[in-house]
């Protein structure tokens, strides 16, 4: 994953030339031959919030999903097209899946955590990449949970039971895990929508500060949680990207009348 | 008739229904707890039977049935436990999980002297083995592998899949997830349904009585192809000699321990499911 593509992004407020770090080309899925997304063409700026909006049932999930290829085991999937990571083809047989899910992390909508305690949840999938001194596993756990902001609340407590948090807690500490593999990108599909007003509010802070790090692709149904984090907003209906560019120009002033009316919270018969 | 009516019909046949399996159980454990409480002691279960099972005791039954479902259940487990893991995990096909099921089920349905006359035919008279307790375990190990297959296979797939893909997406490969995440959670329900299984074969006659036993001389096995000594065919032998009191009596003994037997390999199977669940969510 050397080679990282440069592109011209459609709308890009600076008209730079600045990097993808994922491209989508002509991208199709089908599940059991029923079409799923139909020739999505994108390009996910590095280090940025990539915000994917629509309604359910558009193909949001199955979209990021594939970035990591999560559909991959799924009965009765396939695809057309073709995706780069950091200008490397991913969806290739060859390419191996497991390392490819360490540089695309993903966060669920459920937090799901481990029947583990709190200082294990956090190393659960970094410690099956490479070995770790016990120096090394307590400086990821601090380092991890004050990346996510779950340190003062816990380090009192590493050894407790993960479940015992509260799902908001759980959701960060799921962060916190993914950020210890060390991705490059993280995928985060609809993760705030079990979580109370303040837990929201505390994972969008999060997603805020993570993307001078991290590149960040981020579903929502939330129009206005999207206005709030999104730099880059991409708008999906029935399978395929209706529009997409700055978060600034599609609420201001949006190309396409269905984009419109979907952002003013309009009915929209996409 | 109201619905009021109905309901309370409804209740009392359920109530009835329940009511009749436990006293049944209940009487039988009572009957047998009463008789066989006058035979046991601690010259009867260390001592060796003498006069084919009519004098003596059945230290070497009880060694012998302990053999058999120990070596059965080591045999029987690894399959099980890959079978259930294949069947959740790697058996995508709609038809082939199936057939796969149908298979089992059909395995389960078996008359257990069918696996004895099956384990006669292929081992004894086929591969040329003598009649030995080891066979009898593998049979023994067939006879109970649709039992463990099934609860392994539930307790496998009833973990939420969330789980898999968070595993997943942390980069785990599909072994690293079954090894990690599936088989910690999962364990509890496998080891359970093994117990019920051994529980079952402890009591089971007819599959070992073609090939695993002697109905007597015989004492500790020294190798693999020797025959041993059980409790369900010394029961066989002794009801044979109803005519005996003594026997009778040494049968009713018999019966106690091994529903004793029985009755240890469910409270294991129930316990190490309460205690394993609580290790995993630790």
């Amino acid at each position: 994953m050397k080679n990282s593509a440069a592109l011209r992004v459609v709308g890009q407020d600076t008209a730079s030339e600045i990097t993808a770090a994922v491209e989508i080309n002509d991208f199709h899925v089908w599940f059991d031959e029923a079409p799923v997304l139909r020739g999505i063409s994108l390009a996910l700026q590095k280090h940025r919030i990539n915000c994917i909006i629509g309604p359910s049932g558009s193909g949001k999930s199955t979209l990021i999903r594939s970035l990591n290829r999560m559909n991959d085991d799924v009965e009765g999937y396939s695809f057309k097209g073709s995706i780069h990571f950091d200008g490397e083809p991913i969806l290739r047989k060859s390419v191996n899946v497991a390392t490819l899910r360490t540089d695309i992390g993903m966060v669920f909508q459920k937090p799901c955590v481990f029947p583990k305690s709190i200082a294990e949840n956090v190393l659960f999938g970094v410690q099956y990449v490479k070995k770790l001194s016990r120096q090394e596993r307590l400086h990821l756990v601090e380092a991890n949970l004050k990346a996510v902001s779950l340190w003062k609340e816990v380090s009192h407590r590493l050894h407790d039971r993960a479940g015992s948090l509260s799902i908001g807690q759980q959701q960060r500490l799921c962060i916190a895990r993914t950020l210890a593999v060390k991705p490059k990108v993280i995928l985060l599909d609809e993760p705030t929508s079990s979580l109370d007003p303040v837990s929201t509010r505390a994972i969008e802070d999060l997603m805020l500060e993570l993307r001078q790090e991290y590149t960040i692709v981020f579903v929502t149904h939330n129009i206005q949680q999207a206005q709030r984090v999104a730099d880059q907003l991409v708008f999906m209906c029935n399978g395929g990207v209706i529009e997409q560019g700055p978060k600034q120009k599609l609420f201001g002033n949006p190309e396409n009348e269905q984009t419109r009316k979907y952002l003013n919270e309009e009915y929209c018969d996409c | 008739m109201n619905r009021s009516l109905l309901n309370k019909l409804f209740v009392f046949t359920t109530v009835t229904a329940a009511g009749i399996c436990c006293a049944v159980l209940l009487f039988m454990m009572a009957v047998i707890t009463a008789k066989g409480l006058r035979a046991l002691d601690f010259e009867f279960l260390f001592t060796a039977s003498r006069d084919f099972g009519a004098a003596g005791g059945i230290f070497y039954q009880i060694v012998g049935s302990l053999l058999l479902v120990v070596f059965a259940a080591l045999i029987c487990f690894p399959l099980a436990l890959g079978t259930a893991i294949f069947k959740s995990e790697y058996l995508k096909n709609g038809h082939m999980q199936r057939l796969c099921a149908v298979l089992v089920y059909g395995l389960n349905g078996v008359p257990s002297v069918i696996f004895g006359v099956f384990g006669l035919i292929f081992f004894v008279n086929v591969l040329g083995t003598r009649i030995s307790w080891f066979v009898g375990s593998i049979i023994l190990a067939i006879m109970i592998l649709p039992t463990v297959v099934l609860a392994a296979f539930h307790s496998i797939n009833s973990i939420p899949q969330s789980y898999r893909e968070s595993a997943s997406a942390l980069g785990l490969g599909k072994w690293q997830v079954i090894v990690k995440v599936l088989l910690p959670q999962g364990i509890a329900g496998s080891i359970t349904g093994l117990f019920l299984g051994l529980a079952r074969a402890v009591g089971e006659t007819a599959p070992i009585m073609f090939i695993a036993t002697a109905f007597s001389g015989v004492g500790i096995p020294g190798s693999f192809f020797e025959p041993v000594t059980a409790l369900p065919t010394h029961i066989l032998a002794l009801t044979h000699q109803a005519i005996n009191q003594q026997a009778l009596q040494n049968a009713w003994g018999a019966s106690l321990v091994l529903i004793s037997l029985v009755t240890i390999f469910s409270t294991l199977g129930l316990w190490s499911r309460m205690k394993l669940k609580t290790m995993s969510l630790r």
